[in-house]
């Protein structure tokens, strides 16, 4: 009985060096792939047409764009709004509130996902297991709008259950929704209330493609529950985990607008600026596309770095990357 | 096989079509001057309009309803209304400049966007056209709101015309009955009266559960006719701009401002204002009135009625004894009264759609007749025989033509400008209270427009203040409810006034200054 | 092959079994609380929702709310262009993305990797509102829907996972399906997809909800208001609070509370109620030693 782990070993750890390509054996590879190019040929030119072809217009990022003017006729000032963007005197700080972000939901909210789909998975009760996993899935669709103004609801000072509970608990006269104190832990509630429950949609789809023979063999083997979740579990969503983590790296300068700024007041603006926020005011709110495309531009790249690297590193340890 | 042969290895696919379509869109050509609008062709005359305006109804009016029917025949011209929900509005005018299907009138608000635009040659200047005297109804009976919707003294569009005093203080007036007290007349009594509903138990409970003033979170920063910006203005500190012997100095670097501020601090730090200052729902902003949380609203004077009404669901017997309407008061270095910018928004007309100077001709007769009396009613109050009738010269509207009516108030009404004055019908008021509500507030406008106090920068625009407005704008208003909370004392407040002047304030001034020595 | 019964019987397997019960039901719990509440308030008066902090139950129950979004024949023509808009428009991301993802999977395809990095780069960086309107412009898709449904057609993000999943499955069925003279279609179509249910579920409700939820393409792309979906008109009645009173009129009250909680009902169950269908998707594992005979 071949496991879906030995399959996993032949074809994710051998990485076949690619063949180089020369101008002989090309008409050859393209008899050899031509089911597969063909395939690919509808994606191709959906990435090329609204990924690719809309970039010309990322030259924004180095002139003054005004719509009207068009972009070829918007004055070209180089690496002015890049200039601008790196000597703000904010700058540091911006950097240090997203990246803190950035980490509390990596080493927060992501494992807390995983530990999610593997307390359901364990769930033997199969009405329960369902039930749960539709009541967790439900917060994902209420709108950050209203999320926030419901967190406003249950922090509001002196009827706000939750305003109660804690103070009561702690012994304490605090304000959660302006203390600087208590704005990240907020932030990463809010995420973690909203999302786990979405976020386990993808790690119990990798759990559902487990050949369950693998468990009854395990069983007859006399191997423990944990066992079972240590040896045949985590390795199946293992490369699913890997994936999503390196794919996260690149978003580490990502926080996501909405929420940061309906949650962001004067009292906790000291940490709750961020980069998107930033670009927000700056580049929407005073109608400079280009800054706000010369910091995306920006972060980009650093994205692109920082999922090569980790792809990189997950190699080294032999360990299926994306590529 | 066709295919076969054009397919090479999958990069070179991609780099190929790649370039083929690059090419393709860069001949396609963004040509901003090619745009025709689509029924302005060439110099002909129009013999359509079309006009993007924002909505704030459920659901816009329907192409050709009603409305649409009676103006287009009323102007001559057949009129297509493109409609944008309100909150979107911003993002999607972005995106229709940077087409070439431009329409031929847009509701626009004088943000940098539009500053740039104008100035790039985007829209057709007025000026000369409005004062010219061939479009009547579009001669502005308040010069100086014209005024302050140009750029630099050039009239970009036809402005929308709204209150020019708005401000106003909501009490519970049972409160102050209870209490024995006065209306306040100044800001000291004022101050009075929040102490006394937040430490006299106003609502005689004999709990300690009451306070004075209730601010919401205010989504502008300075100078956005927030609770804080009246107080500030009521103490003597100007608009925004104060002058100052010939020259513009930045409010919130006056003695005055400092003094307001104070005001602000103890107000709050005294706990005479609802605690959650820095983070209530404006949306919610009745509730506590309502709910007998809190006792003074500054405010615009239609939530009076508002709050009236609410009360009415909740006791109609004693629903005319809670709300106490009341004109702004008399500050310590005198009285100033705090207006609107007087109108929100204009109607400007894109270069790109409207080309010649005979289509521009047209288009402002076409304004000019939607402005008339005949045309105000049907923006303002729909279709006479239909959705309401007329009684004492006031509108009575038709309940089962209800949805009609709110389409006409929250989607219509956005194109009319009564730049020249108000013609359209008033609503009936239900009762001789509201009737009575109503007349007090007209007397409070004519009171406190004699002591009004303008932006003296209003139609000024610097370039610095273009490109970083929003940021030394918000800098001040972050610090200052800092303050008002304790975070930061008169030193750290005086730090952050220190760093706007460093981070391009001292320019704003300078360009301001230059400007109003130029223009005025 | 005989299921064997599975034996959890040892205390501590109880004992966890236990706690992880309670555990997932007050999870479970605190993620449906505020949602309750939310429905609670779409039925209660506006003067309840003023008064009251919070409550699961309305005191006195009306409908009012949901009458009047629901009366206009505006909102049941955009509920059904949305439904219709959704079906299409996933069957042909999910589509889209399969044909992909199923080339990018086999390793040795040259160029693979070059293609894998460039669409890493397009998740990271997008070219932003105003250069994709004008592309969408330029190929005619303006004020149709499939301006909707064709900018958003493959998700990089989930072309890559797809991609990790048929990275995974077993290559001997493959092989034994191309032994037997399939081409690589129908390999797709017979072997890897059926074998890859969960992840393509999955992946179908992530379309899905992100088109039900897309309120800025209607915004940008659809001039004609006949062909609105639901969330144009939803979503001016949530974002409204944001408003000052020099945008509104003289006179326009702010919406009532208790539609903007209706109109996240109207907005949130239809999704909702398709997440059971897919979920048993999820649930069946498949069998491998089955189908391999």
């Amino acid at each position: 009985m071949a496991t879906l782990i030995e399959a996993e070993a032949a074809s994710g750890g051998a990485d076949i060096t690619q063949r180089p390509l020369n101008r002989r054996n090309v008409r050859e590879t393209i008899v050899r792939y031509r089911w597969l190019l063909l395939l690919m040929l509808p994606g191709i030119t959906y990435f090329v047409l609204f990924r690719f072809w809309p970039m010309y217009g990322a030259q924004i990022a180095w002139r003054d764009y005004i719509p009207f003017l068009g972009i070829e006729g918007s004055e070209w000032v180089g690496w002015k709004h890049f200039e601008d963007f790196f000597t703000n005197p904010d700058f540091p700080r911006l950097l240090g509130n997203t990246l803190i972000l950035a980490a509390l939901s990596l080493f927060i909210a992501f494992p807390l996902t995983i530990v999610m789909a593997l307390l359901l998975n364990e769930l033997r009760l199969n009405i329960l297991k369902r039930t749960v996993q539709t009541l967790v899935y439900v917060p994902h669709f209420l709108s950050w709008t209203v999320v926030v103004s419901l967190t406003g609801l249950l922090f509001a000072i002196g009827n706000g259950p939750l305003w109660t509970g804690v103070n009561d608990l702690l012994g304490t006269d605090i304000n959660f929704l302006t203390d600087p104190a208590w704005f990240r832990p907020l932030i990463v509630l809010q995420d973690v209330w909203k999302n786990t429950g979405w976020g386990t949609i993808i790690f119990l789809a990798a759990l559902a493609s487990v050949d369950q023979e693998q468990y009854e063999a395990a069983i007859i083997d006399g191997a423990g529950r944990w066992q079972r979740v240590w040896h045949i579990t985590l390795p199946s969503i293992r490369s699913t985990i890997i994936v999503l983590l390196i794919l996260q790296t690149g978003q580490i300068l990502n926080t996501g607008f909405e929420q940061i700024y309906l949650m962001s007041n004067p009292l906790n603006r000291t940490v709750a600026d961020v980069f998107d926020t930033y670009v927000y005011f700056v580049g929407i709110q005073q109608g400079s596309y280009s800054y706000a495309t010369a910091v995306g531009l920006a972060k980009a790249i650093v994205g692109v770095i920082l999922i090569f690297g980790t792809n990189w590193i997950a190699k080294r340890f032999n360990q299926q990357g994306i590529f | 096989m066709t295919p076969r042969k054009r397919l090479r290895a999958p990069l070179a696919i991609l780099t190929v079509t790649g370039l083929a379509l690059t090419a393709a869109c860069t001949s396609g050509g963004d040509d901003p001057d090619g745009g025709d609008g689509g029924d302005s062709a060439g110099g002909d005359a129009l013999s359509s309009l079309s006009i993007m305006a924002p909505y704030f109804a459920a659901v816009p009016p329907e192409e050709d309803d009603l409305i649409d029917q009676a103006l287009s025949e009323l102007t001559g011209v057949d009129l297509t209304v493109q409609w944008v929900p309100n909150t979107d509005y911003g993002e999607r005018t972005n995106v229709v400049l940077a087409g070439d299907d431009i329409p031929d009138v847009m509701v626009m608000g004088k943000t940098p966007a539009f500053v740039q635009t104008a100035e790039a040659g985007g829209f057709w200047e007025l000026t000369d056209y409005l004062n010219s005297g061939d479009y009547p109804n579009l001669v502005s009976e308040n010069p100086e709101v014209q005024e302050a919707t140009s750029v630099n003294g050039h009239v970009y569009g036809v402005y929308r015309a709204r209150d020019v005093i708005r401000h106003c203080i909501i009490l519970r007036a049972d409160w102050l009955e209870n209490l024995g007290l006065e209306q306040p007349e100044t800001v000291e009594e004022l101050y009075e009266v929040a102490r006394a509903f937040t430490e006299d138990d106003p609502d005689g409970n004999g709990a300690d559960d009451t306070y004075g003033f209730i601010n919401p979170a205010w989504p502008g920063s300075i100078g956005s006719g927030s609770p804080y910006d009246a107080i500030e203005l009521w103490h003597g500190a100007g608009n925004v701009w104060l002058e100052d012997g010939g020259e513009l100095v930045p409010s919130f670097t006056t003695d005055e401002w400092m003094e307001a501020v104070e005001y602000e601090r103890d107000l709050v730090q005294n706990g005479y204002t609802n605690p959650d200052y820095a983070t209530m729902d404006p949306a919610t902003w009745n509730e506590p009135f309502l709910n007998g949380e809190g006792g003074i609203i500054v405010d615009v004077q239609s939530r009076a009625p508002q709050l009236v009404e609410l009360f009415r669901e909740q006791d109609p017997e004693n629903a005319e004894n809670y709300v106490a309407l009341v004109g702004q008061p008399e500050g310590p270095h005198g009285t100033f009264a705090m207006p609107t910018a007087g109108y929100s928004n204009f109607l400007a007309i894109p270069r790109s759609s409207v080309e010649t100077e005979e289509q521009l001709e047209q288009v402002l007769q076409v304004l000019n007749d939607m402005n008339s009396t005949e045309a105000q009613i049907l923006l303002n109050n729909g279709i006479e025989g239909d959705n309401f009738t007329v009684e004492d010269g006031y509108a009575v509207y038709n309940e089962d033509r209800q949805d009609f009516t709110d389409q006409v108030s929250g989607a219509w009404a956005q194109l009319g400008t009564n730049v020249a004055g108000y013609d359209a019908y008033s609503t009936q008021p239900a009762t001789p209270y509201d009737e009575e509500l109503a007349q007090l507030r007209l007397d409070l406008q004519a009171e406190d427009l004699e002591n009004a106090v303008f932006n003296p920068a209003a139609s000024l625009a610097s370039e610095t203040y273009q490109s970083s407005g929003t940021q030394l704008d918000t800098l001040i208003s972050d610090a200052r409810l800092q303050f008002v909370a304790g975070q930061i004392d008169e030193a750290g407040l005086q730090d952050v006034i220190d760093r706007w002047h460093s981070q391009g304030g001292d320019q704003v001034i300078a360009e301001l200054n230059e400007l109003y020595s130029e223009l005025g | 092959m005989a299921r064997v019964k599975y034996r959890f019987n040892t205390p501590a397997g109880k004992v966890f079994d236990a706690v992880n019960v309670i555990v997932l039901i007050g999870v479970g719990t605190i993620a449906i609380l505020p949602f309750l509440y939310v429905l609670a308030g779409s039925f209660a008066t506006e003067y309840e929702l003023t008064t009251r902090p919070f409550f699961l139950w309305p005191n006195e129950f009306t409908t009012d709310a949901y009458a009047s979004i629901l009366s206009s024949s505006v909102f049941v023509r955009a509920f059904v262009t949305t439904i219709v808009v959704t079906g299409v428009g996933t069957a042909i991301q999910l589509v889209l993305t399969a044909l992909m993802a199923y080339p990018l999977s086999k390793i040795d395809l040259p160029g693979r990797r070059t293609i894998m990095s460039l669409v890493v780069f397009t998740m990271v960086f997008s070219a932003g509102l105003i250069p994709t309107f004008l592309v969408v412009k330029q190929l005619g898709l303006l004020d149709t829907y499939w301006a909707l449904i064709l900018p958003a057609a493959i998700n990089p993000f989930s072309l890559i996972i797809i991609k990790n999943f048929f990275q995974e499955l077993p290559k001997e069925l493959e092989e034994s399906a191309k032994i037997d003279g399939a081409n690589e279609l129908r390999i797709l179509r017979s072997v890897v997809m059926p074998l890859s249910k969960p992840v393509l579920a999955t992946f179908a409700l992530f379309y899905a909800v992100g088109i039900w939820n897309d309120y800025m393409s209607p915004l940008i792309y659809l001039n004609d208001t006949s062909k609105w979906t639901l969330q144009m008109f939803l979503r001016q009645v949530t974002a409204a609070s944001s408003l000052t009173a020099e945008d509104l009129g003289n006179e326009l009250p702010p919406p009532a509370q208790g539609i903007k909680f209706a109109v996240v009902m109207v907005a949130t169950i239809p999704v909702l109620l398709a997440y059971p269908f897919l979920q048993k998707h999820f649930a069946k594992g498949m069998l491998i030693g089955s189908v391999k005979g």
